[in-house]
């Protein structure tokens, strides 16, 4: 059987959130090695063949030819040069990130005040991530720059995120292509097909126009994009699509023709950006929020007899019944419990009120209620009753 | 986690670019002399150029093998990650009820922020959360949702706080009258805070103590004698330092005891005898860290300690913990998650997920301070009471479920309590409050 309240911190399953906080510098390091391969790839292969192809030009373009290789050569530096500043970046952020996980092994106990400390950052990254997330970029800045959490969030990588969505849903498909060509072979890798489907919108746009001009350039269009090795839905569903006017009551063709396309692909974005960086699907805010209330939740929290927030009964106020979040839980799920947890010695007053006796005669005291009478504390103006009258109540 | 470290070390150490842009230099320096060569000897041109052609190819083959270095990096720190955390998959929460809710999550969050006194980013977060409602209002005008209004009015709310404009004048609902009164009561408590913490500066704190002088006796609460007896103490080493020139040395013992003459006096009930030894330590001055009474004056503590007990009185008498709820509810999260997580992993294959049903399938245990309400489980039919199922107290004191009652009471027109040989009729259980 589960004990009933547990102070123990299992450090390993406590950090079931925390894996993406790690994977994700990670993934940008390799993404950042990527670059840096790709980069001296293409210098070498210019390089390489400049200097294959000098054996019979004459000595003036010789030097002109070397001048451009060396060039080239010096811009490579630059770029890596970049790549490293960014490498660099990412290494502290991975080092502060470790050392932040690293703290809560050397936390003995979940009633340990520093366990609050570390609880509090990981809810300012929480926070921070889900403002990211909901595009409140601003603000999750200005939190993330308060309590110098600058390390534990990703918000470069949100914000180019949010910047590409956004285009998308303001119907501007080249960023994501962009942004779809400097990930072409990580998308390969996971047969994601994205570009594909932006292809098909720009071809979406070209047969919109219905002149025939456009139209013969959605066709060639289509012919140098859709028609290749790929799934050959995208060329049949383009090859329909053109002999249908945009005003179509048609299917698919009418769905295809609709503004609502680019939200989809705005959409499909971010599960493919989520997906290469593996970052979850959802803010992990969510997650543990949800987990939290249910934890916390009693039938009581919603219940209408509920106790009234009140001044004088001196008991911590429950946090789902506080505004901030009652409302939040009322969908979520209660918490279980086998065994009935009580005040010791409980006692019940006329109106059906119980207490634990020695509370009860505590609060009592405290707002000034005649000797050898009791009243419920919980309400300001309730009737005296005499000390016989509360009764033992038995509660298993 | 020493593994990643490691991992982590030596990827900073070896596995980076600054090899491979070393060697870049060196081809670039090869480059260069093979240049100039052909600059000086044109007509060795070729003789050049083909000399060239090894060392170009030798050092591209150790710039990919630098790469190669750092990749191997990487692989380790991956190997070092999967090993960390290979029993800890994300919970899928494919049922994520909190997406619907975003409103109430923007509006938890920006109470949470006030609460933290982190007004400026609370004010950015609603000006941005107004700015893309307005837009996605403007994309689909029939998606409105009411708590915008709501949230239009928490920024007024926040723009107000300086200035403290006349905000009860405005007719709005009575739900937004509560809220704009917390933010005003979040404010105040602040500013209070903020003069007591880095100015330590007691007047608000003691004018605010006095106000609610009443409340806080009845509550039990001596923060208001322990704010005096902070001003008493300030008095009285003010002389060491701000009135040193004072024609007479006694200028701070003796304001502190014109302050105590005229204050003490309400506390002489309850705190007769912390007051004398105040007094009394004015028979010490000057001489006061040799006293008995050095250490009620020279205490590192005392202010943090007075701001946080002010923080708990202040949010107690408004009904609010003095702890965020949003803090309380994600740390329970983290805790109750791993049980939760592992919950969903069998349930996936039976029934679905946690958050689809009524109650947990599961004890999620949590510290005991996160226990904040009594819990009724019906002893017979283990089962939680509800409104709908409320706890019943037979004449004997025992209590068990309606539900239980009924069932057990089936057809009869007396029972026996399942606890002890009392028998009774089920009409006389009575209804209790737990």
């Amino acid at each position: 059987m589960a004990e009933y309240t547990s102070t123990k911190l299992d450090p390993d399953s406590h950090l079931l959130l925390d894996q993406p906080l790690l994977r994700l510098p990670h993934e940008l390091l390799r993404k950042n090695l990527k670059s840096a391969q790709r980069q001296i790839e293409m210098t070498n292969k210019s390089v390489t063949s400049a200097v294959q192809a000098s054996n019979n030009h004459s000595p003036a373009d010789t030097l002109a030819s070397l001048d451009a290789t060396l060039a080239k050569a010096q811009n490579l530096t630059r770029k890596l040069e970049a790549l490293q500043s960014e490498e660099k970046a990412l290494h502290k952020q991975q080092k502060a990130r470790i050392q932040h996980l690293e703290e809560l092994h050397e936390i003995p106990s979940l009633s340990d005040v520093k366990y609050d400390n570390w609880s509090h950052a990981r809810l300012d990254r929480l926070l921070v991530d889900y403002l990211l997330r909901q595009g409140y970029t601003q603000s999750a800045k200005e939190l993330a720059q308060e309590k110098g959490v600058e390390d534990l969030v990703d918000i470069g990588v949100f914000e180019e995120c949010g910047r590409i969505e956004k285009s998308l849903q303001e119907g501007k498909t080249q960023e994501c292509l962009t942004w779809c060509g400097e990930n072409k072979q990580a998308l390969k890798k996971i047969d994601n097909n994205l570009e594909l489907e932006l292809r098909l919108q720009q071809f979406i746009e070209l047969a919109r126009s219905g002149e025939m001009k456009q139209r013969l350039e959605a066709m060639i269009y289509a012919r140098k994009h859709l028609a290749g090795g790929q799934d050959p839905k995208f060329a049949l569903q383009a090859a329909g699509l053109l002999a249908q006017p945009p005003d179509t009551p048609v299917e698919p063709y009418r769905t295809m023709y609709s503004h609502g396309r680019y939200e989809d692909l705005a959409r499909q974005f971010l599960k493919t950006h989520h997906e290469l960086l593996t970052l979850p699907p959802q803010p992990l805010l969510h997650i543990a929020l949800s987990a939290g209330l249910s934890a916390l939740k009693t039938p009581a929290c919603h219940s209408v007899h509920a106790l009234q927030p009140s001044t004088l009964t001196g008991a911590p106020v429950c946090p789902i019944c506080s505004t901030e979040l009652n409302e939040l839980a009322r969908n979520v799920p209660y918490a279980h419990h086998t065994k009935s947890y009580m005040e010791d010695d409980p006692v019940v007053l006329p109106n059906g009120r119980v207490f634990g006796r020695e509370r009860l005669k505590m609060l009592n005291e405290k707002v000034g209620t005649k000797k050898g009478k009791l009243r419920d504390p919980t309400e300001t103006s309730g009737t005296e009753w005499g000390e016989w009258e509360i009764k033992k109540v038995f509660i298993s | 986690m020493d593994a990643i470290l490691s991992a982590q070390q030596s990827l900073e150490k070896k596995g980076n670019l600054s090899k491979a842009i070393a060697d870049v230099q060196t081809l670039i320096d090869q480059l260069q002399k093979t240049r100039d060569a052909v600059g000086e000897t044109p007509e060795q041109t070729a003789l050049h150029m083909a000399k060239l052609k090894q060392p170009v190819k030798a050092s591209f083959d150790k710039i990919e093998e630098d790469l190669k270095e750092v990749n191997k990096g990487l692989n380790q720190y991956q190997k070092a990650l999967k090993e960390k955390f290979k029993n800890s998959a994300l919970p899928s929460a494919a049922n994520d009820v909190l997406s619907r809710e975003t409103g109430l999550v923007n509006r938890a969050i920006a109470m949470h922020l006030l609460r933290e006194g982190k007004f400026g980013v609370a004010r950015t977060l609603v000006k941005e959360v107004n700015e893309s409602q307005q837009q996605a209002q403007a994309m689909d005008p029939a998606g409105q949702s009411s708590w915008i209004h709501e949230f239009a009015d928490t920024d007024a709310m926040i723009m107000d706080m300086d200035m403290d404009t006349q905000w009860e004048s405005r007719e709005d609902g009575e739900v937004l009258e509560g809220k704009g009164h917390l933010q005003r009561k979040f404010t105040e408590m602040y500013h209070i805070l903020d003069a007591l913490r880095n100015q330590h500066s007691l007047g608000p704190a003691i004018a605010w103590a006095r106000e609610h002088s009443t409340e806080l006796e009845n509550r039990g609460s001596n923060l208001e004698f322990e704010l005096s007896r902070l001003k008493f103490v300030e008095l009285y080493t003010s002389s060491a330092d701000a009135v040193s020139d004072d024609e007479h040395s006694f200028g701070g013992p003796v304001q502190a005891l014109e302050y105590a003459r005229s204050v003490f006096p309400t506390f002489s009930g309850r705190y007769s005898r912390e007051t004398s030894s105040l007094l009394g330590s004015l028979a010490f001055s000057p001489a006061l860290d040799e006293s008995p009474y050095s250490n009620l004056f020279f205490n590192q503590h005392t202010w943090e300690e007075v701001s946080s007990s002010f923080t708990r009185e202040f949010c107690s008498m408004l009904g609010l913990s003095s702890t965020s709820p949003l803090y309380t509810a994600v740390t329970a999260g983290g805790i109750a998650l791993p049980i939760l997580e592992k919950v969903e992993r069998v349930m996936a294959a039976s029934r679905g997920q946690w958050t689809s049903v009524n109650e947990l399938p599961v004890e999620t245990p949590l510290p005991p301070e996160m226990l904040f309400h009594s819990i009724f489980v019906c002893p017979v039919s283990k089962e939680q009471g509800t409104d709908a199922n409320p706890p019943m107290m037979l004449p004997c004191g025992h209590v068990i479920a309606k539900e239980s009652l009924e069932m057990h009471a089936r057809g009869k027109n007396r029972m026996k309590c399942p606890y002890c040989p009392n028998e009774s009729h089920p009409r006389e259980a009575k209804r209790v409050y737990i």
